[in-house]
């Protein structure tokens, strides 16, 4: 396939209609498949919907409020959104136990609150406030609550998912049945940590999922321009002795499905996967980026397929009553204003935390 | 010629060398400095008494040898073969020489060729290089800035223990003073039983600043002391003049006599002379070389005040040396001496005693200013004192304190009857030895000493 | 007492942490069924079984990000980087991750892990497999280095370096491998940080890491009986924590300083060391501080080259007397 060929099916894979590779997949779960919309008590179920709808709903609305207050100049430094990626972090959190690991990258406020983090913490974090989750020492790319089992969001592209192989290796060793998820661009699978760690994983067989958010820019260039296959990650799994696999990353059930098959798998001790969620930003890569080199049309077509409105078109269909998805609406715009208020009322840290906590000891010191 | 420890005090049996100022094959001229020597009583620099050649040092800086030792040796044009000029080139050329074959290089160690090309390439082989490069451009300027290569410890150490790099000899390169022998100057200062140096007392001479942040300079070292005290170190003359002074307060019998004089008469050639005197030698006339004239003549008649005491005789003097006790500032005390004073005038024991006082404050008195008063006056009177009981200074036999000289209303007896007249009034007051002399006998001195400031027709003293 | 090689001391010092704490594994190319290509993880693997002892793909960003992702989550790992130099490729891991991650999520996560790595030159290997890397590691804030000389230290600051809360890179010598050493029996642990007073002088101190330190012994023994010098010599042992107390008391002592570094010179330890010195010693020195360095250069191969390259026991000796006034 040439280059222009491959560029064509790239334009096809973001007007994004119809599941094109689903015919080739030899996954566990493949492109989401239409399902019949009459039953909600379907293999997800109500409960797990709505709390899905929930969270598809704070992580949007915080993002939002994010750049909201960017605009207002109390987000300090950059930030990378993850507007319109939602379903990935949604679906894959949904997915996982409370004493599971997740690892990700410098777009990570949604991965981060996905697993629970508190969005003041997150805000605050982003506003360079002592409630932030990381008192304002981490910064909108290190979101980190291990509590939660976010282990941290990684800022040097690809460097974590050797990390992730080493929480998984360590879950192998303890003998316990945790998984570890590590989510990461395209942009990535061209990094050479990737290759090592996706041969480590596969060699010692380890409870790691690794998901590549295939958004199909890796920041301002388009990924399919300087990535010798078509899907850069799903196209590369063969390499390691892993299986193909591509899901519509904006429908969140779909990812979901996906995801808790991959940890079902690695919890049963039979290694790794590789999962490429197709998917689009809303936003430009960082704050500093109007995404101009977009062509005319592009994100348009893809606000079509937005994740939370494809999810509420659904659970409409389902017959969840429209009121009810008003009042979790309203609620979750109610939670994310009052936790920018508490963000915002929290104070500036404290000048000792900068001689603070860079040993185990809790001091600086590196000489007697 | 030999140079000799030079006697720098009738009590002063040894010396200690500190410094010399040449080193080996260094020519030098007469009066240049040679050396300098401490001793209980002073530090000071000793010059060369004849021009020639350094040959021979016999005594190194910091060894203490009775006076008279000889120290070094100069070779005189008249004794040496060599010309003094061409000898310290020569005694230079062959050090560097030395120093050269010292180095080892490559072509005298072929197995080490490699290992000397990375040298070359390393930045500490790079500052040795330097390094000798500097000390044969420094070898050749015969002034080398000791001062400039002083390192941060021993700039500490002088400050601390209040020393003047130039009294101590340096061992290192180009003579640079080293730590070591900072330490080891002081380890004999110590032995002697001083712990703190000369500096302080030698104020003219240019201190060495303290380099030390505040509070950590010499003077507030507060070692032993208690909140809202000082400790102020005694400096080495203070602590041997303290020394000698207390054997003498416990060996001598002193007794205090005292008069009252009336000093118009020298008042008047004051104020008549001075303005011309202070025109003519830049300096004040004062009452001292009044007295000491006086003093001198009160001496030839009751000399056996003018003498020393040595076991059960009195040893008295014809000739007058007079001590007179200069303050260095409050920083301790020397005695500078009038060589026969009894020889000269009022003017001349002025001149002589301003240049003495000059000179004891520059620490430049020649060992002969130093040595063996045979009497001294301790003035006092410039601060206006009342009485002073001074202590003598054995084998001195006595000592005179000149005190404070005011108006005072004064009976004044005439034929046309007594009347009250304001006159300048001050006391002379003696403390004698009352194993040399009876107190009749120094009153007597007294009495003459009095009608002589008194009656003496001083305006003819001055010109 | 028992006399072992360094690399024996190496492989003793990592079976005494592994017997003792269950969460201890190891990691590493060749380390275990091959014994290391070094020869000092000899036995681990018959001892201590694959599970435990685990070879790697040559994957060193793996090998420091899999160390610090088990060290997160609740092991002690003790990865083996094969040669200093390969740090270069791992670099991002090691300084970017696991030296900052403490600090960055404002202590929400420790990692006590442990790099192994041979370090130094003398094997003849050239530029890219000999060099003396201690000081990249010095230069990162969040991780500890030690360089231990010795086989008793190389044994006990490995337990140490185990031990520790923190990530410790522990520097072995390859030109010391060989070298024999008493070793205490029983369990050894030394304290890191610690530097320690090998040779006792007066004239000056010379301040050494690893091969450097028998090195600057063997000068100090040449420049008393030569020269008459008497020189201080200390192991630094350490160079985070750095053990300043000891190099500030022996420099009050001596008066001077002498650093003998393999790395190359510019920012090597010697630098921070003389900065340090010449900021809280400088009332006690009597002289220049002096370093005395590998080149600016990378290593030649050739043993002609590379020994006339490295500081040699001549070279300090010769510094040391004509810097001495």
């Amino acid at each position: 396939m040439n280059l222009r060929e491959r560029r064509k099916r790239r334009d096809a894979a973001s007007a994004y209609s119809t599941p094109q590779e689903a015919t080739e997949n030899d996954s566990m779960t493949a492109l989401d498949q239409p399902r019949p919309l009459s039953a909600a008590d379907d293999d997800i179920g109500r409960e797990k919907r709505l709390r899905m709808f929930r969270l598809l709903l704070e992580l949007r609305l915080t993002e939002k409020r994010a750049y909201d207050l960017f605009l207002q100049n109390l987000v300090k430094g950059t930030s990378h959104l993850s507007l319109g990626q939602e379903a990935v972090a949604a679906g894959f959190a949904l997915g996982m136990r409370r004493d599971d690991y997740t690892f990700c990258t410098y777009r990570g406020h949604a991965h981060t609150l996905a697993r629970g983090a508190p969005m003041s913490g997150v805000l605050g974090e982003l506003m360079g406030r002592e409630c932030g989750v990381t008192a304002g020492k981490g910064g909108s790319m290190h979101l980190t609550s291990v509590e939660h089992g976010a282990m941290g969001s990684y800022a040097i592209v690809g460097a974590h998912l050797p990390v992730a192989c080493g929480a998984a290796w360590s879950a192998q060793y303890r003998g316990t049945d945790q998984v570890t998820a590590c989510f990461f661009g395209d942009g990535t699978t061209n990094i050479g940590a990737f290759h090592e760690a996706l041969n480590f994983a596969a060699v010692w067989k380890l409870p790691v999922v690794f998901v590549c958010e295939n958004n199909l820019y890796m920041e301002y260039t388009p990924i399919g321009t300087v990535t010798a296959v078509e899907h850069p990650a799903a196209d590369r799994a063969a390499a390691y002795g892993l299986a193909r696999t591509i899901v519509d990353g904006n429908d969140a059930d779909a990812v979901f499905r996906t995801a808790s098959a991959a940890f079902a798998r690695a919890r049963a001790g039979q290694g790794p996967a590789l999962i490429e969620a197709m998917t689009y930003r809303h936003s430009g890569h960082s704050r500093a980026d109007p995404a101009q080199y977009r062509p005319k049309g592009e994100l348009d077509e893809w606000l079509k397929r937005d994740p939370i409105k494809i999810y509420r078109e659904r659970l409409v269909s389902l017959g969840f009553p429209e009121v009810d998805l008003g009042a979790i609406e309203a609620d979750t715009e109610r939670r994310v204003n009052e936790a920018t208020e508490a963000a915002k009322a929290s104070p500036p840290p404290p000048l000792t935390l900068i001689e603070k906590d860079l040993w185990a000891d809790g001091g600086v010191a590196w000489r007697n | 010629m030999d140079i000799l420890m030079p006697q720098l005090g009738e009590t002063v049996t040894e010396g200690t060398v500190t410094n010399w100022y040449k080193q080996i094959g260094d020519a030098v001229r007469a009066d240049e400095a040679l050396f300098d020597v401490e001793t209980d009583k002073v530090a000071t620099e000793i010059p060369c008494p004849v021009s020639g050649v350094l040959a021979e040092v016999l005594v190194q800086a910091g060894q203490t040898v009775k006076v008279g030792t000889r120290l070094a040796v100069v070779s005189t044009a008249s004794d040496a073969n060599a010309s003094p000029a061409a000898a310290p080139e020569a005694a230079r050329a062959s050090a560097r020489e030395a120093a050269h074959t010292a180095t080892p290089s490559v072509a005298e160690h072929p197995e080490r060729g490699a290992q000397a090309f990375a040298h070359s390439r390393a930045h500490e082989q790079d500052a040795a290089a330097r390094a000798d490069a500097r000390a044969v451009a420094q070898s050749t300027d015969a002034r080398p800035d000791r001062e400039r290569k002083l390192s941060p410890v021993v700039r500490r150490l002088l400050a601390e223990h209040g020393l003047d790099a130039t009294a101590i000899r340096g061992s290192g390169r180009d003579g640079r003073v080293t730590r070591d022998d900072v330490q080891a100057h002081l380890a004999r200062q110590e032995a002697l039983g001083v712990m703190e140096a000369t500096a302080n007392a030698r104020s003219a001479v240019p201190q060495v600043t303290s380099p030390l942040p505040p509070g950590e300079g010499p003077g507030v070292r507060e070692a032993g002391a208690k909140p809202g005290e000082r400790v102020v170190a005694l400096n080495n003359i203070r602590r041997r003049s303290g020394a000698a002074m207390a054997r003498a307060w416990q060996v001598v019998p002193h007794v205090l006599q005292a008069v009252e004089a009336d000093y118009s008469r020298i008042e008047q050639a004051r104020r008549a002379k001075q303005a011309a005197w202070q025109a003519r030698e830049g300096f004040e006339l004062t009452y001292l070389p009044f007295l000491a004239f006086a003093v001198c003549q009160a001496l030839t008649r009751y000399d056996q005040l003018n003498a020393r005491l040595d076991a059960d005789t009195l040893i008295v003097s014809r000739r007058v040396h007079l001590g007179i006790a200069v303050d260095l500032n409050h920083d301790g005390l020397i005695v500078p001496v009038i060589r026969d004073a009894q020889d000269r005038n009022v003017a001349a024991l002025a001149r002589e005693i301003r240049r003495l006082a000059l000179s004891a404050r520059s620490s430049k008195l020649k060992p002969d200013e130093l040595s063996q008063p045979t009497y001294t006056i301790s003035n006092s009177g410039v601060f206006g004192t009342l009485i002073t009981a001074p202590i003598v200074n054995p084998p001195q036999v006595a000592i005179l304190s000149t005190d404070g000289v005011s108006k005072r209303p004064v009976v004044v007896e005439s034929p046309e009857g007594d009347s009250i007249a304001a006159r300048p009034v001050g006391v002379l007051a003696q403390t004698f030895d009352h194993r040399a002399v009876d107190g009749a006998y120094s009153a007597a001195f007294l009495k003459e000493l009095k009608r002589i400031v008194e009656t003496r027709a001083w305006i003819e003293d001055i010109v | 007492m028992a006399e072992l090689t360094y690399r024996e001391a190496v492989a003793a010092g990592i079976a005494q942490e592994m017997a003792r704490d269950e969460r201890v594994v190891f990691l590493g190319e060749d380390i275990g069924a091959a014994g290391g290509v070094f020869k000092a993880t000899v036995g681990l693997f018959e001892r201590f079984g694959p599970r435990r002892v685990r070879d790697t793909p040559i994957s060193e960003q793996a090998i420091i990000g899999a160390a610090m992702g088990a060290a997160m989550t609740g092991l002690r790992p003790i990865a083996e980087i094969m040669f200093s130099d390969f740090f270069g490729v791992c670099w991002d891991m090691i300084a970017n991750e696991i030296a900052k991650t403490r600090y960055m999520t404002n202590g929400q996560i420790s990692l006590p892990l442990v790099i192994r790595t041979a370090n130094g030159a003398g094997s003849r290997f050239g530029a890219q497999h000999s060099q003396s890397v201690e000081n990249w590691a010095m230069a990162i804030p969040g991780l500890k280095v030690v360089a231990p000389s010795t086989p008793a230290d190389v044994k006990a600051l490995i337990a140490a370096a185990v031990r520790d809360p923190d990530p410790v890179i522990v520097f072995e010598h390859k030109s010391l491998y060989a070298v024999k050493g008493e070793v205490p029996d029983g369990e050894t642990v030394d304290t890191l940080g610690s530097a320690k007073v090998l040779h006792p002088g007066k004239d000056c101190t010379i301040a050494a890491l690893a091969l450097m330190v028998p090195r600057a012994l063997e000068a100090a023994a040449r420049l008393q009986s030569e020269h008459g010098i008497s020189c201080e010599v200390i192991d630094l042992r350490s160079l985070v924590p750095l053990d300043t107390r000891t190099l500030l008391a022996s420099v009050e002592k001596t008066a001077r300083l002498y650093t003998v570094e393999e790395n190359p010179r510019l920012c090597g330890w010697g630098a921070e060391i003389a900065s340090i010195v010449a900021e809280e010693g400088f009332w006690n020195l009597d002289a220049p501080i002096c370093r005395i360095t590998t080149p600016h250069i990378p290593l030649p191969a050739a043993d002609r080259l590379e020994d006339a390259t490295i500081p040699s026991v001549d070279r300090i000796v010769e510094t040391v007397r004509r810097t001495m006034d």
